[in-house]
């Protein structure tokens, strides 16, 4: 099989989490989807460069991340990206209604450095292990876990689950 | 050697601790009310996250992005709504998990062809033993035990004879876990952890024969091994960190 059609195969499933893993990076919906649609693109333009033995999802994940980074370098960073009055666009966006803590933590994510929230997407929503944050960021593990434990007292400290 | 210092804890919440150590932090935790508070609010702050974002993995896909993935000569009967799959396991129903035929191209058919043999060579060479008989209660034994052990859902090895498929804690408080017996005769179960080790209320045949598909024997959702699955759970479906937390604690 080719390795295009591995790749596209692969990522079927891979969806849901892929756009579990966008919204906990870029915040609002529509922005996270325009992301996942990017990675796919990407993807697939580099599928020959995806090994069999290396997994999809981390990879696809790392591709995620860097076009995240990629958008944020576009918009600037000095721009409204996570601005407050779109936080509760991102809540309206959900269709749902929502409990006021949710906007809060969406309000608090977004106070977040990319280095921070990169981390939290990756260990705290989608569940890998420091090593496999560390080799997708390609930092030192020491590293995740001292962005993610200062990640972890900026929420809490935003949430007030500090007290 | 009675402190804990903030990466282990850390490192504790997060399930990356091996079982000696993970032991140890639990020791000086039972002890000390200020280090089990701030392990609680790292729980919680966790438990909000996956609160806020888990529901993401229920959404149904949009086509436009499903679309993306089509084959390029894709026949025109297939409607591309059949790509709103749901993966992830949290509250998943058996039939999003059914995979369009397609998915089993001729290279994965083969692929899979190998690991089928790979595992019957493994079923060969280990023994046919898989459940040992205690009374009236059957329990999981030799590479189902080790596989219910050791493997997580989060980690698929196509290769391993046993696939995990839900990881949950049921309502009486075990951590039960759904599986399939990829080496014929191919079987779907249910097992959950107890003091005498893995027991199986539930064990049965997996595929129905006509579909034959390896993406849906590997679900290990049958309809026996669901009813099992609705009549225990309680909250959610572990998601890779919990399932990983979980082995660090023994699955107790």
């Amino acid at each position: 099989m080719h390795s295009s059609d591995a790749v596209r195969e692969g990522l079927i499933p891979l969806l849901p989490r892929l756009r579990r893993l966008a919204r906990a990076l870029a915040g609002q919906v529509a922005d996270a989807d325009d992301l996942v649609q990017v990675v796919l693109e990407r993807a697939l333009a580099r599928s020959a460069q995806w090994r069999p033995d290396a997994a999809l999802d981390k990879w696809v994940f790392a591709i995620a991340r860097n076009a995240w980074r990629d958008e944020l370098r576009a918009r600037g960073r000095a721009q409204h990206l996570f601005a407050p009055e779109e936080v509760g666009e991102t809540v309206a966006d959900a269709g749902a209604a929502r409990p006021a803590q949710q906007l809060e933590l969406a309000q608090a994510l977004a106070t977040l450095p990319p280095d921070h929230r990169e981390v939290v997407a990756l260990v705290l929503v989608e569940g890998l292990s420091y090593d496999e944050a560390a080799a997708l960021l390609e930092v030192p593990v020491g590293t995740v876990t001292s962005r993610l434990a200062r990640a972890r007292g900026t929420l809490q400290a935003l949430l007030g689950n500090d007290a | 050697m009675n402190t804990i210092d903030d990466d282990t804890l850390q490192a504790y919440v997060d399930g990356e601790l091996d079982a000696a150590e993970a032991a140890r932090v639990e020791a000086v935790l039972a002890q000390d009310d200020a280090l089990a508070r701030r392990v609680r609010q790292m729980c919680a702050l966790d438990a909000q996250l996956r609160a806020a974002f888990d529901p993401v993995l229920d959404e149904a896909v949009p086509a436009h992005l499903s679309a993306l993935l089509q084959a390029p000569a894709a026949p025109a009967t297939k409607p591309a709504a059949r790509f709103s799959v749901v993966a992830g396991g949290r509250g998943a129903h058996p039939a999003s998990h059914r995979a369009p035929r397609r998915w089993l191209m001729p290279g994965a058919a083969l692929a899979a062809s190998v690991a089928l043999l790979a595992a019957g060579l493994w079923w060969w060479q280990s023994g046919s033993s898989l459940v040992r008989t205690q009374g009236d209660r059957q329990f999981a034994t030799g590479t189902l035990a080790r596989a219910l052990d050791r493997e997580l859902a989060s980690e698929p090895d196509a290769q391993a004879p046993v696939a995990i498929g839900l990881t949950f804690r049921a309502a009486d408080g075990h951590i039960c876990r759904s599986f399939t017996v990829r080496t014929p005769p191919v079987r779907a179960g249910l097992a959950c952890h107890t003091t005498a080790g893995w027991e199986l209320p539930v064990l049965g045949p997996s595929v129905p024969a006509e579909t034959g598909e390896l993406r849906q024997a590997a679900s290990g959702l049958t309809p026996a091994v669901q009813a099992a699955i609705d009549a225990r759970l309680r909250g959610n479906v572990f998601d890779a960190q919990q399932e990983r937390a979980a082995r660090v604690a023994g699955w107790r």
